[in-house]
């Protein structure tokens, strides 16, 4: 009870504070009358008493402090005045206001930026009962990223036979194209999920029901749908006459019975879903069975089980679900995994991004700490400036804590602001982070959502929050703690002797701390980029430029193989004789793209040499569109027959199956192509090409087998053209030719080989890039920090330097003796530094693979700080030289 | 005098507040003369830390206080214990001498 008596006393006190302070005041003046009249009574004079009081008990003032500081309500009175006069003081020198909150704002900036991403991907939980306990199964074939993909045999064997998990769901993301009564045809996400997705997951309906167990029966598919809430909110207007609706998915009917809680959009934030089928419609739409890598599995921990036991024994069931029959041979090769799901699956996009984004937060908190070295400098320089104000001060009866609790203030409301503008900085950044983010690969034919990943949420707020507090107490505690060595002297005019000797130091020190800041910064930035441009310039085997990829989507034409042959070839002979084309061709995957096929392979008499080979379906003229050398036998032609099927192979594959015996004329058989039945066909090498970059830049050609496009009946989307002329050029022109062709077929998309290529390394641009611009903001940070104290330091010595003068030092001299204290701190940087900085490279050697980790980068920061620093020196020493003996001495 | 006067053994200034005043009311002069009187001018007692120490005890609910006329017609604010107060001082002269006795067992223990 009588803590609420303390508050209740101290609020009253905050209130009646001028009545409060009035009664102290007759209160003390009472008592020290009554200690003098006591002293008079012993026989001093009035005068001697008042005087023998004050010296026994203090003045009346610092008592009256000391007595009104004692309750809690003080701090927050003295708070409030200290933040009243701070504010005032940041006002009356806006120059300087301004630079603190920008400096600040650039680093807080960066790290809440950076932050929101980690926090997107790797930290926010998903809006379902305890997400801690979700994990992720997935498979990895040695050399690629994890992929969620198991077949429906897979899951049955694993969700009955395992004791580890309560419950075993499915889901299989899937873009659809809806369409119905007062619903225009459109691709939206959505995804099969098994009869226990949502009551696992603890989710309800937000109206109607959810499809239960039923939607497991494969034999008997029931044609019903669940949506969004925000997919009811923005095509419905949250109409509940929804329920019931029948919708075209694809091709199938199906009714709309329920309307998903609001708030969950799937198992991916970046992806979010819309709809969602059972089980049992996935053959149905698909055409196809449940084979492998078509269903997406999540399961929850039973209590108590932990992850670790849970893959171990799911391991032992993945072993004996892929030696089942029907299990490919790449599946047996894969190797088991299991992840935490509580914040999302791991997408291929997520796993790409891990890298980058842990290497950035590195980056960017160096960069905070150079902003923090940077400001604490400079509030050092502008506190020695306020030594007599606080002289003055600590004259009238403030306390040392008192004093450091009002600089702490300062401090705090600099780096508020600084975050404050921080935030927005962030938020704005950001979506220049996403942009070059989105431009990556595509992971499924819907792009991801990037905006959701900078999100604002409480997480990054508190982060931004926290960061402030401790960026404030990290630069704001130097001056505060200087003011403690604060000397009686300090009252005097001018300290004529500057600075003492252990803040010079500090000072100094902290220079040579942002240089070797800096120095790690710039190595990283210049390793980084090295990097980027040495994938940019690769021989990937066939010539980039100037070539206009055009991807179709002829999945609804309702064109048979035949005629889709015919009018294949009549687009392409269209094409070619557009101006400014030079050549064009299809196949059914670039380079790059992010898509792939593969299978193994064997040489008809070598049974025992069974390989992995890349796939193409190319048509006739493909290697010569990309410039990729013919090398031995001829290219496909439009006279090559179904019946006598055709196989290019690359030199790796030479290489692999038949060592220096020339192939052609060999046959090869795969396994796994089963585009015209059940046999599997055997196929003539026709012809070798040089070696071309199939999917991933950072990787070696794989062996790779062409196969004939038209002859295989294959439906082939991609469409390239090389042009003589900028290939935008011809962009619409291209558009044109495919719609007049080809009438139902739309285009999904189209791009310059280049920039495909650049979205295939999205992940190294975008640490290249902001790592430059971090290092470079670090490195200026570090430059106008030197500057500043040059100045400082300057204007302080510029007696001194007139003394010299006056005994005959040359302007060189000078000009020298300023540089050789600039050098001396940058050399000690730089000596910090260069060691820093080579263990920063191993370290980034040893998270991103192949990255060319050569010491000469270091050098080459090294020698950029090193320039950055002397122009920043040259002008203040060059002031320094300038000052004419008579002025300074006189100066005094 | 003045300076042969120690400090107050941590602590023990609210008690010594409580016990002065448990005899009648009085004002912070008062308080402070008569500790000082009364412990021979062993202790010195410094308006500062009478009056934080009278304002934490009012604000704990062990003493009140309330404006009234001094012997020489002077006005001066006077501090009453309360009920609670009263407790509060007996309760914690208890401990006292149950800890001086134990000190003193010890001390003369060698």
């Amino acid at each position: 009870m009588s803590w609420l008596r303390i508050i209740a006393s101290g609020v009253r006190a905050r209130f009646q504070n001028r009545r409060e302070e009035r009664q102290l005041e007759e209160e003390l003046r009472g008592f020290l009358e009554l200690a003098a009249e006591e002293k008079i009574r012993q026989g001093m004079s009035r005068r001697e008493a008042v005087r023998a009081v004050r010296l026994e008990r203090g003045s009346l003032q610092a008592t009256k402090e000391v007595v009104r500081d004692s309750g809690w309500e003080s701090v927050l009175a003295t708070g409030c005045e200290d933040l009243r006069f701070g504010l005032r003081r940041l006002r009356r020198s806006p120059g300087f206001t301004a630079v603190v909150v920008l400096t600040l704002a650039l680093g807080v900036g960066a790290n809440t930026a950076i932050f929101s991403l980690m926090n997107a991907l790797m930290l926010r939980t998903l809006p379902v009962r305890a997400p801690e306990k979700l994990v992720e199964l997935l498979h990895r074939y040695p050399g690629e990223p994890a992929f969620n993909g198991f077949s429906w045999d897979a899951y049955q064997i694993m969700r009955h036979q395992n004791h580890v998990l309560s419950d075993l769901i499915v889901d299989s993301p899937e873009s659809f194209v809806v369409r119905g009564q007062s619903l225009e045809p459109q691709t939206i996400l959505g995804g099969y999920l098994s009869g226990t997705f949502f009551e696992t997951l603890g989710l309800r309906p937000a109206i109607g029901r959810l499809p239960g167990r039923e939607g497991d029966d494969l034999g008997h598919p029931s044609a019903i749908a669940v949506v969004s809430w925000s997919y009811w909110k923005r095509e419905f207007s949250l109409d509940p006459a929804i329920l019931g609706k029948q919708i075209i998915v694809n091709d199938a009917p199906v009714t709309i019975i329920g309307v998903a809680e609001q708030g969950f959009e799937g198992l991916n934030e970046e992806m979010s879903q819309d709809l969602w089928l059972p089980l049992s419609m996935a053959p149905v739409i698909r055409h196809s069975a449940l084979g492998w890598g078509s269903l997406g599995l999540v399961g929850r921990l039973k209590p108590g089980v932990s992850i670790g036991q849970a893959r171990a024994e799911l391991a032992v069931l993945f072993q004996s679900a892929v030696r089942a029959p029907g299990a490919g041979p790449f599946i047996r090769e894969t190797k088991f995994e299991m992840e935490p799901a509580g914040s999302g699956l791991s997408t291929p996009f997520r796993q790409k991004l891990r890298t980058p984004v842990f290497v950035l937060m590195a980056i960017v908190s160096l960069v905070l700490l150079i902003a923090c070295a940077n400001l604490a400098g400079l509030l050092l320089a502008r506190g020695a400036s306020r030594h007599q104000e606080m002289a003055v001060r600590t004259c009238l009866g403030a306390g040392r804590g008192r004093l450091m609790r009002q600089v702490l203030t300062e401090s705090l409301l600099l780096s508020l602001l600084g975050s404050w503008v921080g935030v927005f900085l962030a938020y704005f950044g950001g979506r220049g982070l996403l942009g070059m983010i989105a431009s990556g690969q595509d992971m499924v034919s819907v792009p991801v959502q990037v905006d959701v990943l900078t999100r604002p949420d409480l997480h990054v707020l508190l982060f931004t929050g926290a960061l402030a507090l401790v960026t404030a107490l990290f630069f704001g505690a130097v001056p505060a703690l200087s003011l403690s060595s604060l000397p009686a002297s300090a009252l005097q005019p001018v300290a004529r002797i500057g600075e003492p000797r252990s803040r010079r130091l500090f000072s100094r020190g902290l220079i040579v701390a942002q240089v070797a800041m800096s120095v790690v910064l710039l190595s990283q930035a210049a390793l980084l980029v090295s990097h980027v441009l040495r994938l940019r310039r690769l021989n990937l085997g066939f010539r980039p430029d100037h070539l206009w990829l055009v991807t179709l989507d002829p999945a609804r034409s309702s064109y048979d193989d035949r005629q889709w042959s015919h009018l294949m070839e009549e687009l392409l002979a269209q094409c070619e004789a557009l101006p400014g084309v030079r050549s064009a061709t299809l196949s059914g995957m670039t380079p790059m793209s992010g898509a792939g096929a593969g299978s193994f392979a064997v040489v008809r008499g070598h049974p025992e040499n069974h390989r992995q080979v890349s796939i193409n379906y190319v048509a006739p003229n493909y290697f010569a569109t990309y410039g990729t050398r013919l090398l031995a036998g001829r290219d496909f032609s439009w006279s090559d027959q179904p019946g006598s099927p055709v196989a290019i192979i690359n030199q790796a594959m030479v290489r692999d199956f038949f060592g220096g015996s020339s192939p052609l004329g060999s046959y090869v058989t795969l396994d796994h192509v089963t585009l015209r039945g059940s046999e599997t066909p055997s196929y003539e090498i026709v012809g070798v090409v040089g070696d071309a970059k199939y999917n991933d830049l950072r990787q070696a050609s794989p062996p790779t087998i062409y196969l004939d496009a038209f002859a295989e009946g294959s439906v082939m989307s991609q469409l390239t053209l090389r042009t003589a002329i900028d290939p935008e050029a011809v962009a619409s022109a291209v558009r044109e030719k495919v719609a007049s062709v080809l009438k139902t077929v739309p285009i999904v998309r189209v791009r310059t080989m280049t920039d495909q290529i650049d979205g295939s390394i999205v992940p190294e641009r975008l640490t290249a890039t902001l790592s430059t611009w971090f290092a470079a903001l670090g490195a200026l940070l570090a430059a106008v920090g030197l500057y500043g104290l040059l100045v400082f330091t300057v204007s302080r010595r510029t007696n001194e330097i007139g003394v010299r003068m006056a005994l005959g030092a040359s302007r060189g001299d000078v000009l020298r003796m300023v540089l050789a204290e600039a050098l001396s701190m940058v050399g000690a940087g730089l000596v910090i530094g260069a060691p820093l900085a080579l263990w920063a490279k191993q370290l980034a050697a040893r998270l991103i693979p192949d990255l060319t980790a050569n010491a000469v980068w270091v050098f080459l920061g090294t020698g950029m700080i090193l320039t950055i620093a002397l122009v920043a020196a040259y002008l203040p020493a060059r002031r320094a030289s300038r000052v004419d003996p008579m002025v300074s001495l006189r100066y005094e | 005098m003045a300076d042969k006067a120690s400090d107050l053994v941590q602590g023990t200034l609210d008690m010594l507040i409580l016990k002065t005043l448990a005899l009648e009311p009085m004002h912070g002069y008062g308080v402070a003369f008569r500790i000082e009187q009364i412990s021979g001018g062993v202790f010195r007692v410094n308006p500062g830390s009478l009056f934080v120490a009278c304002q934490r005890l009012q604000r704990a609910g062990l003493i009140r206080s309330g404006w009234n006329a001094t012997e020489n017609n002077r006005r001066a604010k006077y501090y009453t214990l309360t009920r609670q107060g009263r407790r509060k001082l007996s309760g914690e002269t208890r401990e006292w001498e149950r800890q001086v006795a134990a000190i003193a067992r010890i001390l003369e223990a060698s």
